[in-house]
Formats: structure tokens, sequence, C-alpha cells
């Protein structure tokens, strides 16, 4: 076997030396292209992720989210959790928040929504609701009556304004009419509009925490949820242990645990994309790379025979070609990465622009790049010795006289 | 050395089977520098083929040194076209990726010897056959007579008990083609190597110790023209 190996290196060593430079150029410029393509739109859908965990955790959850317990509707002392959960080593700020479903009305439009009550001065340091607000004002801690509205659902939004159904026009100073789901309904005067270019945000209304408390009758410091936010990024599960440690009894989650049952639902379609297109490119890939090695133990043929003819083991030629494929893929793959971190390098300066504001930045996944690599040089092992040992099989008048 | 009998090789089946050889049987001794000849189509190349294990026979008994050669797997038949056999080529059939040296070391690093000794084993060969100083050379870079020196000294450099040569000079002219056969001659009367070569140059046959003729695939002579154990003394 160690000849096999030693022959077989030299067989490949003197193809490659003394081949012909630009066929060995453009089979490595085509393997590059066939890895970009196993490497490239995954990264994409990855800085989508990226993009969309990120907004999940500057508005519905946080770092870390608390909620109800079992079948309850609220979280039934939420200032005692509060006062444990900011007792806890490395949190940075909680507020509670109560989220209820109601529609809107505004001169006959009418709109459904998702309104969450929220203590407005804590949000300056738990979410970025405060940070985008496009016209008017966000609330005070003396804010009642007063709304903030969404800008899909005002019909101000750019982005949305063609996707959705909106109240036509709603500008700070308007009063609409909400009807919550309890039936009570409520004027209001829109104190501003808000918009995050993300649609759980734009198609959402912030009230007052009170507003809802009152409307709801609640009593006892109620809330749907507990938004917590940590002082490091990274530390979400020791700080969502440390807040079980701490006594409290609610459902704890880290954004990634929300982001998995929400997001991920969200992005399986995305998903779906992203697996037929690894699918694809490596059906497309591992074809081409049969085809160019096949071409080139065609051409090989002849020499195959008198290879076979002069005494090297069938065994030996396999294993030259199997080398040949195997540092045909490595270049293609050294290519591919070039290119992919030049595109990555281009698209991090120039991100890819999604609804014309949100920034799609590529995410490189080490993992993606690792598994990728593996795919192509076994595909390459695969690729090199299927062809070979087809040719080697035959009779060497076949091989060489080609009868 | 070599016993063949009544070796027999169709191509096709039935009524429409083409004959290449039909039934030829003789023995060569080891030391015998021996010529093939015959016209095109008389299965003068068929029977080196077969002789050197490139091809099968459709029936008969070929052996060597008592050894049933011709019904070895195909491993062992490759083990022995490395070890024991040599093969000269019509068409030098060289791998043009690979240099002289390259070519003829190729066989030895296959047989288990370092890289260093391959390469001066190849040399040495190359040395052999008046190619000193070309042995990096590829053998686009080559003439035809030295390609096909190159090609003898990659069936010498194993030093093969026997060497088959399918028409080693006929793709060159008569300088070169009495290059190559006074190589031939030198290795048969120095080294005692039996050579069987297919030719169907009647002057070639001036080198050789005994000439068999085929025709329409039987052998119709076999003429004696020195004696082998003369040489070997």
């Amino acid at each position: 076997m160690i000849n096999d190996i030693r022959v077989g290196s030299l067989i490949a060593y003197c193809s490659v030396k003394r081949g012909n430079k630009k066929t060995l150029i453009f089979i490595i410029f085509v393997l590059s292209l066939i890895f970009m393509n196993l490497v490239f739109l995954p990264s994409m859908i990855g800085g989508m992720m990226v993009l969309f965990t990120g907004y999940m955790q500057d508005y519905p959850f946080g770092d870390v989210v608390i909620e109800p317990s079992g079948d309850n509707t609220y979280i039934n002392d939420a200032d005692s959790v509060l006062q444990k959960v900011r007792a806890v080593e490395g949190v940075r700020a909680a507020t509670k928040r109560l989220d209820v479903g109601a529609s809107i009305e505004h001169k006959q439009n009418i709109v459904g929504v998702a309104v969450t009550g929220l203590l407005p001065t804590e949000e300056y340091e738990i979410s970025r609701y405060p940070y985008i607000i496009s016209e008017g004002d966000f609330l005070g801690d003396l804010s009642r009556d007063e709304i903030i509205i969404g800008a899909a659902i005002a019909g101000t939004s750019p982005v949305f304004g063609e996707i959705y159904d909106d109240l036509g026009e709603v500008r700070p100073g308007s009063l609409v009419d909400v009807t919550y789901s309890n039936g009570v309904k409520k004027t209001y005067k829109v104190k501003g509009i808000m918009e995050g270019t993300f649609e759980l945000v734009d198609l959402n209304a912030l009230v007052h925490y009170k507003e809802i408390e009152d409307v709801y009758g609640l009593e006892g410091s109620k809330a749907t949820s507990v938004v917590v936010r940590v002082g490091k990024q990274g530390t979400e599960e020791q700080v969502q242990d440390k807040i079980r440690e701490a006594g409290v009894n609610e459902q704890v989650f880290t954004w990634t645990d929300k982001s998995e049952t929400l997001i991920k639902q969200a992005m399986q379609s995305m998903g779906a994309i992203d697996v037929m297109s690894k699918f694809v490119s490596l059906i497309v890939g591992a074809a081409l790379i049969l085809i160019i090695i096949y071409i080139n133990i065609l051409n090989r043929k002849k020499e195959i025979g008198i290879l076979k003819a002069i005494g090297i083991t069938p065994r030996s030629i396999v294993l030259s070609y199997a080398f040949l494929s195997m540092f045909y893929v490595s270049l293609g793959i050294l290519a591919g990465l070039v290119l992919y971190f030049s595109l990555m390098l281009y698209f991090h300066a120039n991100p890819a622009t999604f609804y014309e504001t949100m920034e799609i930045r590529p995410v490189i996944d080490p993992m993606l790049l690792i598994q990728s690599i593996v795919t192509m040089l076994t595909l390459s092992v695969i690729a090199g010795i299927l062809p070979a040992w087809s040719v080697s099989k035959e009779s060497i008048l076949k091989a060489i006289w080609g009868r | 050395m070599i016993v063949v009998k009544d070796l027999k090789r169709y191509y096709g089946s039935g009524g429409t089977a083409v004959k290449a050889l039909n039934g030829v049987s003789f023995e060569i001794k080891k030391g015998e520098f021996l010529a093939i000849m015959g016209a095109s189509g008389s299965g003068k190349t068929t029977l080196l083929r077969i002789l050197a294990l490139l091809d099968d026979a459709t029936a008969g008994e070929y052996t060597i040194r008592g050894l049933q050669v011709s019904s070895l797997p195909e491993a062992e038949r490759s083990y022995y076209r490395l070890t024991q056999v040599g093969y000269v080529f019509q068409d030098y059939a060289l791998i043009n990726e690979m240099s002289a040296a390259e070519n003829v070391y190729v066989l030895s690093m296959m047989e288990g010897k370092s890289k260093k000794e391959s390469y001066e084993i190849a040399l040495e060969a190359l040395d052999k056959v008046a190619l000193k100083g070309k042995h990096n050379r590829i053998p686009d870079e080559l003439s035809g007579g030295e390609k096909q020196r190159v090609a003898i000294a990659r069936a010498i450099a194993k030093k093969p008990d026997i060497m088959f040569a399918d028409e080693p000079c006929a793709n060159l002219d008569t300088g070169n083609s009495k290059q190559v056969l006074d190589v031939f001659k030198e290795l048969n009367e120095k080294h005692g190597q039996t050579i069987i070569m297919v030719t169907h140059e009647l002057w070639h046959t001036n080198y050789v110790d005994r000439v068999i003729t085929l025709e329409d695939g039987k052998l119709i002579s076999d003429e004696k023209k020195g004696k082998p154990e003369d040489k070997t003394k």
C-alpha cells in the first residue's frame, strides 16, 4: 500500500507539474465557484437571522424574558419578580409589560393591533422604542390617554405602506379609538409615530402601563412579561439560571430560546430555501467535480492503460487520481475562500438592503465553512476514485488502443 | 523457458469470428533473441501481447518456467508484468507529463525501492541507451529515436528475464533503428536477456538468433540463425 501511495503521489505530482496550466486555472476557478455557492447564501441567511434576532432583543424580549407559568395569563406579582431580578448579579435593567389585543379606528379605517402597556422611563434602558420615534414624542411617566402608533398602522411607513392595512395617515395629535379585547373602547391622542422597520414593531401600539391596568381592571402589579437586559452579552444563560435560583417561579427564557420558537418559525421558509440551496449546490458541485475529473481521466485513458501495461497497480492509478482530484479541490477551496472573504468584506462595507432600511450583513459561520470544506474534499475523493477505478478496470488493450 | 501450445485468439464469435491466432505452438529458450515476422494481420502483435500478459488467449496453454501464466489473476499478472517482463511499444507509450527519468524510475518505486535508489537505477538505464544528460527532458523534448530509447530504458531498468518489443523501429529512420537494435543486441549478448521482437523488416533479422513467421494466425516457419547457448557462456 505504501508503494501504491508513493507511486500515486508521483503520478499526480508530475501531472500537476507538467499538465496544462490553463486547464488547471479553469478547473480551480470552477471549483472556487462551487465552494462559493455552498457558503455564500447560507451566510446571507445567517445575516438575516442575526438581524431579526437583534430586533427580538431590542423590542419584545430583551436578553431574558420572564413569562407567566402554566396557563396563567399574567405574572401575578410582577413588582416582586422585578425586585428579585434586579438584585441578580449581571442584570443591567428590567421592566414589566402588559401585552393585549385591540383594534384601532380612525376615520372609519379599522386595524387590528397588539398594544403594549409599558413604563416609558424604564424603556430607555430596556428597548429601542424610545429611540425610534419618527414623528412626535415618546410617552412619559405622566402620559395618559396618549398612544404611540407603529408607522405601518399609522400609514406613514415607506417600507410597509403597501403591504398592510393602515389608518390612513395618522399624525401626532390625531385622535384614534381603541377597542380592547375585553370590549372597552377608549379614545387616545396620538403622541408619536414609531418606525423600527420591523413588522413586529411597526404593527404595534404603545400606551402607558397604567392604561392597560385600568382598562382591564388589573390589581397587584400584574404583567404579561418581565423584560430583562444583561450587563454583558453572552451571559444570558447564566443570568437565566441566577434568576431561577433567586426564587422566580415563572417561566424564564433567554432571547435565543424565544428566537428558536418564534424567529425560527418565521425563518422556516428561509431555512427551507437554505437547505434546498445547499442540497442543490452539493448535487451541482458533485456533478461538476465528477465531470471535470471524468473528462480529465478520459483524456488520460491511454496513459492509464500504459501504466497498467508496464506493471503499475490499478490501486496506484486510482490513488493518483484521488490525489489529483484532492489537489484541484483544495486549490478550488482556497480560491473560493479568498473570493468568499472578499465578498464578506464588501458586504460588510456595503450591506444588502432589505425593505429599503434593513441592512443585512452576511455572517461568517466557521462551522459552515468547515462543513463545506469537508464536503468538498469528500466529494473530490469520490469524484477522483470512481471514474479512475472504472477506467482502471478496463482491459489494457481497450484503454490504450480502444479495443 | 517459454512454452506455447496450441494458442488461439478469436475476436467475436460464431461464423463471423476473426481468428487472429489459430493454434500456434512453439518453445523459446532462455537467452534467445527471437523475431516474430509476418504480413499485417498475420497475428504477430496479438501473439506478442498474449505473451506479455497484456491480452488473454481464447484457448491454449502458455507457460513461463513451467508456470501457467495465462490463467493468473489480474493482480498477479500485474506483478509479473512489473517484475519479470519488459515491454517496448511501437509508439513508445511514454507518460508525457513525466521526464525521461521519471518514466523509468516509477517502476522501481512501484517495486518498493527508495526514490534515491530508483533514480540511480533510472540514470544507469538511461546511460545504457545513450541518453546521458537527457534525464530531465519530457517526451515532447525528445526525438522519436530518443523516445524509443527511453522506452527501452524503462523496460531494461528492472532487469527483466524477458523483454518484448512490438515493432520498436516502426516509427524510426534507419539510423535510429540501428541504434535501437544495437541496444537489444547488447542486452541479449552481454546480459543474456531473452528478447522477443515483432518486426516486418527483413534486415532486422540480422540481429536475431531465430525467426518465426506467422500467416493467417498460424506458424508457417521457424528458422534458427544462431545458438543462444553460445552467447550465455
